[in-house]
């Protein structure tokens, strides 16, 4: 037999279904992260404009988003800028931080929220307020993570 | 409200066992915690959003039959039906769906169908057809997206739920109870070693009585 199949014998009806719950809430939260991000200019491009989740399911895009993106950048950050934009959660219920590759990111972020941004270790922190203003936004190309940090 | 005991053998492997169980209940409470502040908080925002969207939709259709009301008045209802007769088109939407926190949400959207013309003859109508033709495709798109809101308030709401009713389970029934188990065992161990201390002295004095 083998050993994990042992190991699971071992454990408790009680603590396999902790077990299967944490995996389950992880395995759920995290089903919308897309395998791979891909730049607005390609985006644009596509007559359907979508990702594929790591739960296989695709991630649509609104044309309008998009194109609300486009006005905001230039071309060149517009190449650089990938979607969607990953907010994560780290625990802390009153914030969360956009994580970013660039600056086009903080860009986009301070034109929406009508104020100046910082970055730190290439995140933007934002408050809960400031975060529901920026999903009103950006509805379809923003995705939340919930980060590993919660779970330690 | 006194926490139920788990039943389990009093041994130190066992307390082991139910702090290791308490770290894990306490990690999943953290997550569905955090799920369900993000799920209510778009779940308040969808529903500002649709209160906005129905009033639009129904100023919308509301002014759209006002037009079209007037441009019935002014062509005659058998020479409007006429020309409208070649003006029916397919919709076409894109549906697509989008992940909050692991709920999955429709997501629709009102493709133009790339007719400059709207179908009717513009030297037989007047421009009291061409507003109310306007303001009926702005409802078209004002009802594509109530739709999709209404579905995905909906889904939130029920997900919310769902998170509760974990949450609540982990925060009232799991955790104290197993922290109740782990204070009952501890201060069993602890009776046990005080138990033993004094039976120790107690041989030690018969001893040296001997």
């Amino acid at each position: 037999m083998p050993e994990s199949w042992l190991g699971e014998e071992k454990q408790s009806p009680y603590d396999r279904m902790l077990q299967e719950c944490l995996r389950g809430e992880l395995k759920v939260v995290n089903a919308g992260l897309p395998r791979n991000q891909k730049p607005l200019t390609g985006l644009l491009d596509e007559e359907y404009p979508q990702v594929v989740c790591s739960d296989g399911s695709a991630h649509l895009f609104k044309r309008k988003e998009l194109e609300y993106l486009a006005s905001i950048l230039d071309s060149n950050e517009q190449k650089a800028l990938l979607l969607p934009m990953l907010i994560e959660l780290t625990g802390n219920e009153a914030q969360a931080a956009v994580i970013c590759a660039g600056e086009q990111e903080g860009k986009v972020v301070s034109k929406i929220l009508d104020m100046p941004v910082i970055y730190e270790k290439g995140r933007i922190t934002l408050y809960k307020p400031q975060l529901a203003l920026l999903r009103k936004k950006l509805k379809t190309t923003t995705q939340y993570v919930f980060s590993p940090k919660i779970v330690q | 409200m006194p926490q139920q005991l788990i039943k389990v053998r009093p041994t130190k492997i066992e307390l082991v066992k139910l702090k290791r169980r308490l770290s894990l209940a306490q990690r999943v409470q953290k997550i569905v915690k955090d799920r369900l502040s993000i799920l209510t908080m778009e779940f308040l925002q969808a529903a500002r959003e649709t209160v906005e969207a129905k009033k639009k939709l129904v100023d919308e259709l509301s002014q759209a039959y006002k037009a079209l009301s007037i441009a019935t008045g002014y062509h005659g209802y058998i020479a409007l039906e006429k020309e409208l007769i070649a003006t029916e088109t397919d919709v076409k939407v894109t549906a697509g769906l989008r992940n909050i926190a692991g709920v999955r949400i429709p997501c629709f959207e009102l493709r133009e169908n790339g007719r400059s013309m709207r179908g009717y003859s513009l030297v037989d109508t007047s421009s009291w057809l061409d507003r109310a033709a306007q303001l009926s495709e702005k409802s078209l798109e004002a009802i594509v997206e109530l739709a999709e809101l209404q579905r995905g308030l909906e889904l939130l709401g029920m997900e919310i739920n769902r998170t509760k009713r974990i949450t609540n389970a982990l925060e009232y029934i799991i955790i104290p109870s197993l922290q109740a188990t782990i204070n009952y065992l501890t201060m069993k161990f602890e009776e046990r070693d005080r138990e033993e201390k004094t039976r120790l002295k107690r041989v030690k004095v018969l001893l040296a009585r001997a």
